[in-house]
């Protein structure tokens, strides 16, 4: 037996609507101010997309950042670029041979691309001679319109000091995108390479 | 060394609500039958006077829980309002409560499968029903010792199609069923007395116990003074139209079957049916089975979906009293034994053994007249003839009763003795005046709610024979245990530890992420040449 009453209909859907909007708006709060930093954060990666460029000299080994980097363009879809800088000095022309340089850089570069292969992204390499190492990597910047240049440096005990250089204080200071150092930590792990001998040596005892 | 863990702040919002929901959720399948059965025709103003009382609860549980948000609820509330002596009465009659929200819902789960399959029907086969809730509360308690609870997903699942459900069998049974002459019938016809009607409030109380759960959880919650606002508020509201449209559709419903007579063969009405010894467990279902169309749906699945939110509580219950106790022992209100740790389980396995024995042994007390005729006969000459899910509802009103009025009392002190703490969430309507030189506002509504709350106390001593007696007996029986072990450990009797509340408060707000709040209370503090420090969290 059916009694629908017009009183009963208004009811009934009052409390579908009422229940609704409640829940709705207890799901709905307002955000945080960390949370608006956040999402801003997250639509400033989102536009990304562009391509990081990871730079390789003779006092920039970054190597160590290639995974990062392999990982990051996977992820934002960005296009990878390694480049080696091969200073030539004032006393040499332009256009000078400097084969031992030049064979530095392939080795390196091999290694980048291999990084890259296991990552499973394409990388474009390249060997640039420059008077300095500096403002190659800005005009290159500039030309690709990077988003990230990746800069690596090591660690000599306690002190970064001269690895770091005047080149990486350069291209931080005047590039136009976002750089990142990397320095391996004595005990870290992300950005190793190779594991720490005394570990290495624990793991093969065990 | 590695710092002691810290809860994680893993509760969001619908977290947070479902928390609060499947504790308070499965009270109108309890408190349905039970105020239908006392306040007949009038069950809709027992509702709605309950459901006031509710309200200003609720907000004062949102202010104290957004404010103070750490776990413990209204047992930190008041020791830190009004001291430790009333901090151990408050958390002693939420123990009260929590133990037998244990035995009320596993009964009431048991009524519900009972729907399904008849032989665990109380009326039918009493030492099965009794034999079924003595097994699910030992099995709680085995599971509770070896640390398995239910997921806050698993809450959040039950939660969510039980919020579906509920709002599907209102809608549908005033959609199909509901004629508003037949409520305006109801209510002249079978108005009851008034001892009926105060015995109505006093057990719609119930359909309202749970929020608590909410500021229980306020210490994992994300965001917790910007959020618990929001999922209480809301909780607040769904149970409200919950518990008042379904009074108002049972006493104003044409069921789609025919109503049988009683038990002396006499015709009743439908919402007398429903308020039946037979059916007052499980009235929810009886209900959702009468929706036309629906109804032959609802049959199926409500009292499973009943029966897991009664067992969600039940097992609230389990985790709530044991927590409860373990917080009070280490806050030195009750004997250290109850802050023993299980070796392998690491769970207050003392705490979950006595707890669940008090529910098992409440459980024997309100079975005992429906397995044994001699005990009958007793109830009926000392207790009225109060057995079975009466004495459970008693206990349940007095313990709640109890320890809202504490917190509401506990509400109005801190709002004169801790009136830098920043409020996010403050009840409306206040009395702006200086106390101790400092500015408060005395909330008006919080002596509402305590006249209110504090009257349904009355009326439960007043037309509970049980209650009366055991409630104040629990207290007592507390209070002395409480100054022999307070005495034996050379702290103050009726004075309090001393405690520095305001550097506490900066460590609270600190490890709840409320950053801005607690830079506004460090502003505050340094005007007034207070230097602030940081200490541990309770």
């Amino acid at each position: 037996m059916i009694a629908i009453h017009p009183l009963g209909v208004l009811i009934a859907l009052v409390i579908v609507a009422l229940i609704g909007a409640t829940i709705y708006w207890m799901l709905h709060p307002p955000p945080a101010p960390a949370d608006i930093v956040a999402e801003r954060a997250e639509a400033a990666l989102e536009e990304m997309a562009g391509s990081i460029i990871v730079v390789f000299s003779e006092d920039i080994h970054s190597e160590h950042m290639m995974v990062l980097a392999a990982r990051l363009a996977r992820r934002e879809r960005a296009e990878l670029l390694a480049v080696y800088i091969v200073e030539v000095p004032l006393i040499l022309p332009q256009g000078a041979q400097m084969p031992q340089e030049d064979r530095r850089a392939i080795e390196a570069l091999a290694t980048a691309e291999a990084i890259a292969q296991h990552g499973g992204v394409t990388i474009r390499t390249d060997v640039i001679h420059a008077r300095q190492v500096s403002t190659a990597v800005v005009d290159l910047a500039k030309r690709e319109s990077a988003n990230l240049i990746m800069l690596g440096s090591y660690r000599e005990g306690k002190y970064t000091g001269a690895p770091l250089g005047r080149a990486i204080e350069s291209i931080a200071s005047s590039a136009q995108c976002d750089v990142l150092i990397g320095v391996p930590g004595p005990h870290g792990r992300m950005l190793t390479l190779e594991r720490p001998p005394a570990a290495a040596r624990r793991n093969g005892a065990g | 060394m590695p710092s002691k863990p810290e809860l994680r702040r893993a509760v969001t919002p619908w977290g947070s609500f479902s928390w609060g929901y499947s504790d308070v959720g499965a009270d109108i399948f309890v408190g349905l039958g039970l105020v239908l059965g006392a306040a007949a025709g009038a069950s809709n103003v027992a509702f709605l006077f309950a459901g006031i009382v509710y309200v200003c609860i609720g907000l004062a549980y949102t202010e104290l829980a957004a404010t103070y948000p750490v776990a413990g609820g209204g047992q930190y509330f008041v020791m830190r309002g009004l001291g430790d002596v009333f901090g151990f009465i408050a958390g002693w009659a939420v123990l009260l409560d929590f133990t037998i929200d244990i035995t009320l819902f596993a009964w009431s789960c048991v009524d519900y499968l009972g729907q399904l399959v008849p032989f665990l029907a109380l009326t039918h086969h009493p030492w099965v029903h009794f034999s079924a809730a003595f097994a699910l509360i030992a099995g709680l308690c085995l599971l509770n010792l070896v640390g398995v609870r239910e997921s806050t997903t698993f809450n959040g699942i039950v939660s969510a199609l039980d919020v579906v459900s509920e709002t599907s069998i209102l809608f549908f049974g005033f959609l199909f069923a509901f004629n508003p002459d037949l409520l305006v019938h109801a209510m002249t016809l079978y108005w009851p007395t008034n001892d009926h009607l105060l015995l109505g409030v006093s057990l719609a109380i119930i359909s309202f116990v749970g929020l608590e759960s909410i500021s229980q959880a306020a210490q994992e919650t994300q965001r917790p003074a910007s959020i618990i606002p929001r999922t209480s508020i809301a909780l607040i509201l769904t149970i409200l139209v919950y518990a008042l449209a379904y009074a108002n559709l049972a006493l104003g419903m044409i069921p789609a079957n025919p109503v049988p007579p009683d038990a002396h063969g006499h015709a009743q009405t439908f919402f007398q049916f429903l308020g039946s010894t037979a059916n007052q467990g499980s009235a929810v279902a009886v209900l959702a089975a009468n929706v036309p169309y629906f109804g032959k749906l609802a049959a199926l699945y409500v009292p499973i979906l009943g029966a897991v939110l009664l067992l969600i509580s039940s097992n609230s219950g389990v985790f709530g009293a044991s927590r409860i106790a373990y917080a009070m022992s280490r806050s030195q209100l009750l004997p250290s034994v109850f802050e023993r740790v299980h070796p392998r389980y690491r769970t207050p396995a003392v705490s979950i053994v006595v707890f669940c024995g008090v529910a098992l042994a409440v459980l024997v007390f309100a079975a005992l007249p429906s397995l044994d005729p001699g005990a009958d006969a007793v109830y009926t000459r000392f207790f009225h003839g109060e057995a079975g899910l009466d004495v459970l509802a008693d206990l349940y009103a007095f313990g709640a009763a109890t320890s809202y009025s504490f917190v509401f009392v506990a509400l109005i002190a801190l709002r004169l003795k801790d009136p830098l703490s920043p409020r996010k969430f403050r009840i409306p309507i206040n009395i702006p005046l200086t106390f101790r030189g400092e500015r408060a506002l005395f909330p008006v509504v919080g002596v509402i709610g305590f006249l209110g709350i504090f009257s349904i106390l009355i009326f439960t001593m007043l037309t509970h024979p049980i209650g009366r007696v055991a409630g104040p007996l629990w207290l007592g029986c507390g209070i002395i245990g409480y100054l022999i072990y307070r005495r034996r450990k050379a702290l103050p009797l009726w004075d309090s530890r001393p405690i520095d509340w305001e550097t506490q408060q900066i460590t609270i707000l600190k490890e709840a992420g409320e950053l801005e709040l607690m830079d506004e209370l460090i502003e505050k503090l340094r005007a007034r040449g207070k230097a602030p420090g940081v200490a541990k969290a309770p």
